[in-house]
């Protein structure tokens, strides 16, 4: 599996098309920033949402207690799993007891966390992604390469293409209107025919046992009303504590998210529909882990709006798959290595900590200084790349000896054109700095 | 006033120039300057890259060198940024100070003598805006400010312009201009670009890092523009 | 020991932070109208509504979803309207069946409260709620494709508000 540094480096190759990339997702910041700047109390709203879910967290286990009581009072079956093992085989018992062999699934980044459509497919079910973008990638045999853009990656050509080898449309077609018409129609067979529907969730309300979920497409919708069996994934994490507080949420995630107003899908789950079963999977892998660590517990605050992914400028440069698994970006980088360590030791180095995510995040996670910590963390667990630690063992020895220093800095500038080789990364693409005859101290030394 | 000056190891040994305009600056506005002659390093290199476990040594280096001081004023937003956040000792976190920071907030500087009479671009270097709140940002629905801006506008000739993405990073991030190589030249030289739209001279900032990073690329393209520590300006005859 | 024991278990009391409380401050200065352009909704006099859509007629509630997959145009009526973003609140008792507003072709929404915000939406919702409810903004539409925007995904096509006195 290729680090961050060298699948960036591949997608930086195509310089048009990184340039592409960045000024397409810089465009969604820009969208955001117009929506943001339009309401006078921006800021004051992503502080109380902050604060809710400060509070939420403090006191997740009351809540959780809370919504499992309600939404069983209201005939949702809650289930629990511990890890993304024990998800997937519930969410698949579920679905054997119905004895559905195909069925639909709308957005949810949890379920790419646990890999479950593979798991599935193991067991002889088929799910069919109803999210556009997603249809497009499960197409394509890609991950999404964005939480909310799932495609963003991809040209309408390719679209195009993906469109007329799987749905028969004509080959060169690469008209979104047209394309998005072929996948109505495609999709719109599979979900009058789906027995059950797995969706996300954005907000679960501990004091109603209600959960929402939030789509522009309809898809989460026409999957769900139309099946026997709704199933629901949800993080723990997902709890906030009444309904008035939706209010908050529901202004700041689509205009955080893309600019939006407001998704033209908000639905309110309250109970299941009349003779269907309704289910919601809490799922804790890892996220227990994260709360009982002051460093990280903020993490879990994330309504996945993205826009630390709009707003990231090493994120535009380098593409989703760079990150090499399912949450990417600035808040993937801080999620990733909670679940593994060594395969994501590289994320929270691929970031400058210029800090523009943290402010753009509708609830406030101070994402570069979790990025931060988590660069300690993982050297201190011994996972630094071979030759790093020794190199930082020694500039931390010359930079505590200040005779040392001057030594080490007169040598280094006496022999720094011997650093201009191609051995050296700096020297690849830039210059590097002249070396003046003189450091400061030993022109102010004769001053 | 006693003012202690704090020199970055790269700026000491590859942009000596910087310090020497802090230092004749702080002392053209009346502070005494004493500047400890044992300092290195602030320790950032280190800590950023994960190794914030190593650095006693350097911050024990540092504190002997300026525990004496209440003001210790450095031409380094993301060294001060660092010092103030993750230095041990409270009273070096309570005095550090970046030069902008120091001139507005503390010497409530009102006008200078110096004249630069040049087109220059204007760049935010991310740790002095959004760590140090040197300026406003544009993710913030905020009013605009900038004390760069400020001080820049006392000094004569200088017309200032901004590039295109007022406020997006130029890459340079530690040890990540060379472990993430790719992605660092490409933000440098997106930066770059923007600055060349607008046919600057000189692009100019509070963070020698940034502009090194960025004069490296300028210099591979043969490319006229230069960059200077807006220091060099506010001292400038 | 249970997943649900497991979980719960590992959560330990953390230092208490208070709930922040209602929402104070919200901006009241909106246009529903304006709104409803920006999702996307177009809006109607009764009497041009009468001249775009003739033929159109109520259904009677379903227990069958897949019965109404037929139909063209469903005509409901809303709740209230939300002048901030164009949203309007359905409920499951005014429509013939929960998937009718996403399955049909085309969706007329009738409403005459209009409230000025979200804040305001959810005083409007403290009472005993339905069983499914949805806030509706525009008609359906997704920006996957090369972010061009494209009305029309797999809910309704198109969105008609009728505002009535």
């Amino acid at each position: 599996m290729s680090s961050h540094a060298e699948a960036s480096e591949k997608f930086i190759a195509d310089a048009e098309r990184t340039d592409w990339h960045d000024e397409t997702l810089w465009f969604v910041r820009e969208k955001r920033d117009k929506a943001a700047m339009v309401l006078r109390e921006w800021e004051a709203l992503r502080e109380h949402a902050s604060q809710i879910k400060d509070h939420t967290l403090a006191n997740l286990h009351q809540y959780l207690i809370a919504f499992e009581a309600k939404a069983q009072a209201n005939g949702i079956h809650v289930h629990w799993a511990a890890d993304a093992a024990e998800h997937n085989a519930i969410v698949h018992q579920i679905i054997a007891e119905q004895g559905s062999k195909v069925l639909v699934k709308s957005k949810s980044m949890l379920t790419e966390e646990c890999h479950l459509n593979d798991y599935l497919a193991k067991k002889g079910i088929e799910v069919v992604d109803t999210d556009l973008g997603e249809r497009i990638v499960q197409f394509r045999k890609e991950a999404p390469s964005h939480i909310v853009l799932p495609a963003i990656h991809l040209k309408k050509e390719d679209v195009g293409e993906t469109f007329h080898q799987h749905l028969g449309t004509p080959k060169g077609n690469k008209d979104p209107q047209f394309l998005t018409e072929a996948a109505r129609q495609h999709l719109r067979g599979h979900f009058l025919a789906s027995e059950v529907a797995i969706t996300g969730v954005n907000f679960a309300i501990a004091e109603t046992g209600e959960f929402v979920v939030c789509t522009n497409e309809g898809n989460a919708d026409m999957g769900a009303h139309l099946a026997k069996v709704h199933i629901a994934c949800m993080g723990i994490e997902k709890i906030i504590p009444k309904r008035e507080d939706l209010a908050v949420f529901l202004r700041l995630l689509a205009r955080s998210a893309t600019g939006q107003l407001i998704t033209t899908y908000s639905s309110h789950f309250h109970k299941p529909r009349e003779g269907q079963e309704m289910h919601i999977v809490l799922l804790d892998n890892g996220r227990t882990r994260q709360l009982a660590d002051p460093k990280y517990k903020n993490s879990l605050k994330c309504i996945r709006c993205a826009a630390c992914f709009n707003t990231c400028p090493v994120y535009r440069r380098s593409g989703g798959h760079s990150y090499h698994q399912p949450v990417a970006g600035p808040i993937g980088s801080i999620l990733a290595p909670n679940i593994d360590k060594k395969a994501n030791a590289d994320l929270p180095f691929a970031s400058t900590l210029c800090g523009s995510c943290s402010n753009v995040c509708p609830v406030k996670i101070n994402i570069h200084e979790q990025l931060w910590f988590w660069r300690q963390d993982l050297m201190t667990a011994g996972l630094a790349p071979v030759g790093k630690t020794i190199g930082m063992k020694l500039m931390a020895f010359t930079l505590a000896h200040p005779a040392i220093y001057r030594i080490g800095g007169l040598l280094l500038r006496r022999f720094a054109p011997l650093l201009n080789s191609r051995l050296n990364p700096w020297y690849k693409q830039r210059e590097m700095p002249v070396a003046p005859k003189e450091s400061f101290q030993e022109w102010y030394k004769k001053r | 006033m006693r003012v202690a000056l704090f020199v970055p190891c790269y700026i000491d040994q590859f942009y000596p120039q910087v310090a020497v305009a802090s230092l004749e600056l702080l002392e053209k506005l009346g502070c005494e300057v004493i500047v400890p002659t044992d300092q290195t390093c602030c320790g950032q290199p280190m800590a950023n890259s994960g190794f914030a476990s190593s650095t006693e040594g350097c911050d024990t280096n540092f504190t002997n060198n300026f525990a004496a001081f209440d003001y210790i004023v450095g031409p380094s937003g993301s060294c001060v940024l660092h010092l103030k956040e993750h230095h041990p000792s409270e009273k070096i976190r309570n005095s550090v100070y970046e030069i902008c920071e120091f001139l507005t907030d503390v010497l409530k500087v009102t006008s200078l003598s110096a004249k630069f009479p040049h087109r220059v671009g204007l760049h935010q270097s991310c740790h002095g805006q959004r760590g140090l709140r040197l300026s406003s940002m544009t993710e913030r629905n905020e009013k605009p400010f900038s004390k760069l801006e400020d001080l820049l506008g006392l000094v004569e000739g200088v017309e200032i312009l901004k590039p295109e993405r007022v406020d997006e990073c130029c890459g340079f991030g530690g040890t990540f201009c060379v472990t993430e190589e790719a992605v660092s030249v490409k933000m440098g030289q997106d930066r770059i670009k923007e600055h060349d739209a607008n046919a600057v001279e000189y692009i100019v900032g509070a963070d020698t890092s940034c502009l090194m990073h960025m004069e490296g690329i300028l210099r591979r393209q043969g490319s006229n523009i230069q960059v200077k520590h807006i220091v060099e300006l506010l001292n400038h005859e | 020991m249970s997943a649900r024991e497991q979980i719960l278990g590992k959560m330990e009391a953390l230092e208490q932070v208070n709930h922040p409380g209602d929402f104070k401050g919200a901006s009241e200065d909106f246009d529903f109208k304006a709104a409803l352009e920006a999702v996307g909704a177009r809006v109607l006099t009764a009497e041009a509504l009468e001249i775009e859509f003739p033929g159109r007629r109520r259904y009677e509630k379903t227990m069958d979803g897949l019965s109404l997959a037929e139909v063209e145009v469903l005509e409901i009526d809303g709740e209230f309207g939300v002048a901030e973003n164009g949203a309007i609140w359905l409920t499951e008792e005014a429509m013939p069946h929960r998937v009718a507003p996403f399955i049909c072709q085309h969706l007329v929404i009738n409403v005459s409260k209009i409230v000025p915000n979200m804040h305001a939406a959810y005083e409007e919702l403290k009472k005993p709620s339905s069983s499914f409810g949805l806030f509706l903004a525009g008609p359906s539409k997704t920006a996957d494709i090369e972010q061009s925007l494209v009305i029309g995904a797999h809910g309704a096509r198109s969105l008609t508000v009728v505002i009535r006195a």
